[in-house]
């Protein structure tokens, strides 16, 4: 690439080559690319693999390195502090909805006879 | 930490036997409930905890195969033989049904006029929209079919677009059935026909729904790298329930929609 002088700008621009410019030769496209800057940093398809980032890049080898962490926590826990709420979320209806249906089937049995039906109550003696 | 010698699963102790035994406790007494005290309290908290179950014990088996590499391929044969003994045994539950549709239809009473479909009932044409989900479900085995394919020659898009074209299906199939349950000129109440058409049917719109769901878990999975082209156990018991809903169907269609009308 040649270069000359623009005396208005003062400024180096892109000349023709005058020193040598024989008959017959073609100006061909330069061999060697200019070096491209990309504003926003791109991958080459090979370099990407398969798939670029279809729909979210792969996590299963982190999740697969926090789930086979050498820490005794059972799986239901081992995902931290979301799987302790949920479990203790869980337990808590369990047992609580366990003694309501108890009271729910206490108060059932002591309801009065229906008019006409043959139930018989139970006596505590 | 030890390591086993052997290429079985010893389970983490869990404790979701125990919530989803609460919680069909809660279901069975929340009903009775209803159906004499009118209160939905019990059931709405027993559906909830099954829910909650439902979601950690399946959350747990993914952890312990996709992330913890427990599903070797022994591990995997029981699976296999699990999911083909549960829907077995969902076979023999629509069989007890269609033995109770072609027990009444074969040989009907006098109390229905002595023939079939009983007098008085307006029968749905087969022709119609019953002809349409069969194609509905007939296209969605396919396309299932077309996201294994995929899913063993490693096409993710793929694998992604023939899955939610197959889930896609199943929501039109349910939207086109609650249509017509919408427009039906009889009722569960109309003597044996009603309820062997909706208890049948109806049974069968549950499984499509259940199935529906289960192929959306899978679709969430593949887009999260689970599955790989050799190991996708998961989508395969998917599949084979769907294939399972969509025959269920054709027999539906062929005894109750078209010989019984």
């Amino acid at each position: 690439m040649y270069y000359k002088l623009n005396a208005v700008t003062q400024r180096l621009i892109k000349s023709a080559p005058s020193a040598y410019n024989p008959q017959g030769l073609r100006i061909t496209v330069p061999t060697e690319l200019p070096p491209m800057i990309f504003a926003t940093p791109t991958k080459y398809v090979s370099e990407a693999g398969n798939m670029v980032e279809y729909l979210g890049h792969n996590k299963v080898p982190d999740l697969q390195k926090l789930f086979q962490k050498s820490d005794g926590v059972p799986v239901h826990l081992k995902g931290g502090l979301m799987d302790k709420m949920l479990y203790r979320t869980t337990m808590a209806l369990t047992i609580g909805e366990t003694l309501y249906c108890l009271m729910a089937a206490d108060a059932c049995d002591q309801l009065p006879p229906l008019q006409g039906s043959s139930r018989i109550l139970y006596h505590s003696d | 930490m030890a390591h086993q010698a052997h290429a079985y699963h010893m389970v983490d102790p869990s404790p979701w036997p125990l919530t989803g035994a609460i919680a069909a406790l809660l279901l069975t007494s929340g009903t009775a409930v209803w159906f004499h005290f009118h209160s939905l309290t019990l059931l709405t908290m027993g559906n909830i905890l099954l829910l909650l179950t439902m979601y950690q014990w399946w959350r747990d088996i993914i952890r312990e195969g996709t992330f913890q590499g427990h599903h070797t391929p022994p591990v995997q044969k029981g699976l296999r033989y699990g999911m083909i003994l549960f829907i077995t045994s969902e076979v023999f539950f629509f069989l007890g049904f269609f033995w109770a549709f072609y027990h009444s239809s074969l040989a009907p009473s006098p109390e229905l006029g002595g023939c079939w479909p009983p007098t008085g009932i307006i029968t749905l044409d087969p022709f119609e929209v019953p002809l349409l989900n069969t194609a509905v479900l007939l296209a969605s085995g396919v396309t299932v079919t077309w996201a294994h394919h995929s899913i063993m020659e490693g096409e993710r898009k793929q694998t992604v677009q023939a899955l939610t074209l197959t889930i896609l299906l199943g929501f039109y199939f349910t939207f086109l059935q609650g249509m017509e349950y919408y427009e039906a000129p009889f009722t569960i109440a109309d003597g044996v026909y009603g309820s062997t058409f909706f208890v049948a049917t109806g049974f069968h719109g549950l499984h499509v729904i259940i199935g529906s769901t289960f192929l959306a878990i899978c679709l969430l999975r593949q887009i999260q790298y689970h599955f790989t082209s050799e190991h996708h156990f998961g989508f395969e018991a998917a599949a084979w329930y769907w294939h399972f809903v969509d025959v269920v169907w054709l027999f539906l269609y062929v005894s109750i929609y078209w010989w019984g009308s």
